[in-house]
């Protein structure tokens, strides 16, 4: 494609409905950091979202709000990553559908509450299902099996990654496990998400977080304050080079 | 609605955070938007529901990650429901079809860990409702089906039985005299 040719396309670009080809070839372009184009795109971007507002107007009902509001809570206990989890909560769930017509306010809160946490269990399964299913996902382990921790960690570039640890040491009541995105630059750590093990020392953790193997040199994992820091405040139990 | 560009800074900023103020702020200011795509796009209430929790729920998971210098909050949240309201749409059909692009340049566009990629604000919705108005009606046909179903060129041709090359010529035009009306696409 020349530039003329692209700059005809750029809000079919953004609006991803160019064919795949033509649209590989513009991402391949802005990757390469073309600024007059990157430019046009997110101005493309920003008149395609707005298209939004050709919907007609609706309002979705209050409880929504409170029912989002009630899950996002820094200092909520998060649940572990498992499948069985995952099971436990969907069994919860229905029990708590089968007595709805007779539910008190409360008890319909907390089923709300629920659902929510299983909508994001969901998507964190989803997600890693996604990185797995990546041709481009690298698997790197550490620790040996036995006693001591071990597991691996699954990176994609721009898909995320998803860590897997067993035998991670206990934590207190209110600690908590932060992941860590060590740069290769030698700046300091970014965080990357927190997650507590379930009662058999396992978990599991899916970033949807980019890690770009170049610029990223190991992830960490350190013990936290419950609420999760935004540097490493203890010296870290796990570093995972990604070399 | 979106001209205050300091408020969408100052949601980024508790989103960093993880302040839980910043998912109410950004609802508040994005959430009947989204939930009014969400009806459009899947006609159905209480999906429309679901995925507006689906989606806030993802700004809180992806918000510390937001870069406030790129101010593309309304371009994300607005382009991330869109996606998740077409893929649900498609689930449902379970129609095997070319899902929407990976939002590859959405990320570089929003996030800090990105490091080239600009600022992105959205259009102003007044003058992107009038550009829009003024299309003609066989122009607005395939812009709807371009936005709101997530169809390609062929598949616009398709559903309206006109042959591609017409499809091209109108939405090219259409995109022609948007872009024109909204001033060559300088922010408001
Ligand atoms: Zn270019």
């Amino acid at each position: 494609m020349t530039h003329a040719e692209m700059s005809e396309v750029y809000e079919l670009y953004a609006l991803g409905v160019l064919e795949p080809e033509a649209a590989a070839e513009i991402d391949q372009h802005l990757r390469d950091g073309c600024e007059h184009c990157e430019r046009h795109v997110a101005d493309a971007m920003g008149l395609v979202a707005a298209m939004a507002s050709l919907a007609e107007p609706e309002s979705p009902r209050a409880q929504v709000r409170e029912r989002i509001l009630g899950v996002v809570k820094p200092q909520r206990q998060r649940p572990t990553r498992n499948w069985m989890y995952a099971a436990a909560a969907l069994a919860a769930a229905c029990a708590a559908l089968i007595i709805f017509s007779v539910s008190s306010r409360s008890e319909l809160r907390h089923m709300r509450e629920r659902l929510a946490a299983l909508t994001e269990e969901r998507d964190q399964l989803r997600s890693a299902v996604q990185i797995l299913s990546r041709p481009d996902t690298r698997a790197v382990g550490f620790g040996r099996a036995g006693n001591a921790p071990h597991g691996r960690v699954l990176v994609n570039r721009n898909g995320g990654f998803v860590f897997v640890g067993s035998q991670l040491p206990e934590l207190g009541s209110n600690q908590t496990f932060e992941l860590w995105l060590v740069p290769a630059s030698g700046a300091a750590p970014q965080p990357a998400g927190l997650f507590r093990p379930n009662a058999q020392g396992d978990s599991v953790h899916v970033s949807s977080a980019a890690v770009d193997a170049r610029t990223t040199k190991a992830v960490a994992v350190s013990v936290e304050p419950s609420q999760g820091s935004n540097a490493p405040t203890t010296t870290p139990i796990l570093v995972v080079p990604l070399a | 609605m979106h001209a205050d560009d300091s408020a969408d800074s100052r949601i980024i900023e508790q989103l960093r955070n993880r302040d839980p103020n910043g998912i109410a702020a950004a609802y508040d200011r994005y959430g009947r938007s989204a939930y009014a795509l969400f009806v459009r796009i899947t006609h159905d209430r209480a999906a429309a529901e679901d995925l507006l929790q689906e989606l806030f729920l993802r700004l809180w998971d992806r918000g510390v990650k937001f870069d406030s210098s790129k101010g593309a909050l309304g371009v994300w949240i607005l382009s991330i429901a869109r996606n998740l309201a077409i893929d649900h749409v498609r689930s449902a059909q379970t129609r095997f079809s070319s899902r929407l692009r990976s939002m590859e340049h959405l990320e570089s566009l929003c996030f800090g860990d990105h490091p080239s990629g600009r600022e992105s604000r959205i259009t102003d919705v007044r003058s992107i409702q009038e550009a829009f108005a003024a299309l003609s009606a066989d122009e607005k046909r395939v812009m709807e089906l371009a936005y709101f179903e997530g169809f390609s060129q062929s598949e616009i041709a398709a559903n309206i039985q006109e042959p591609l090359g017409t499809v091209k010529s109108r939405v090219r035009s259409a995109l022609g005299r948007l872009r024109v009306a909204l001033g060559g696409n300088k922010k408001p």
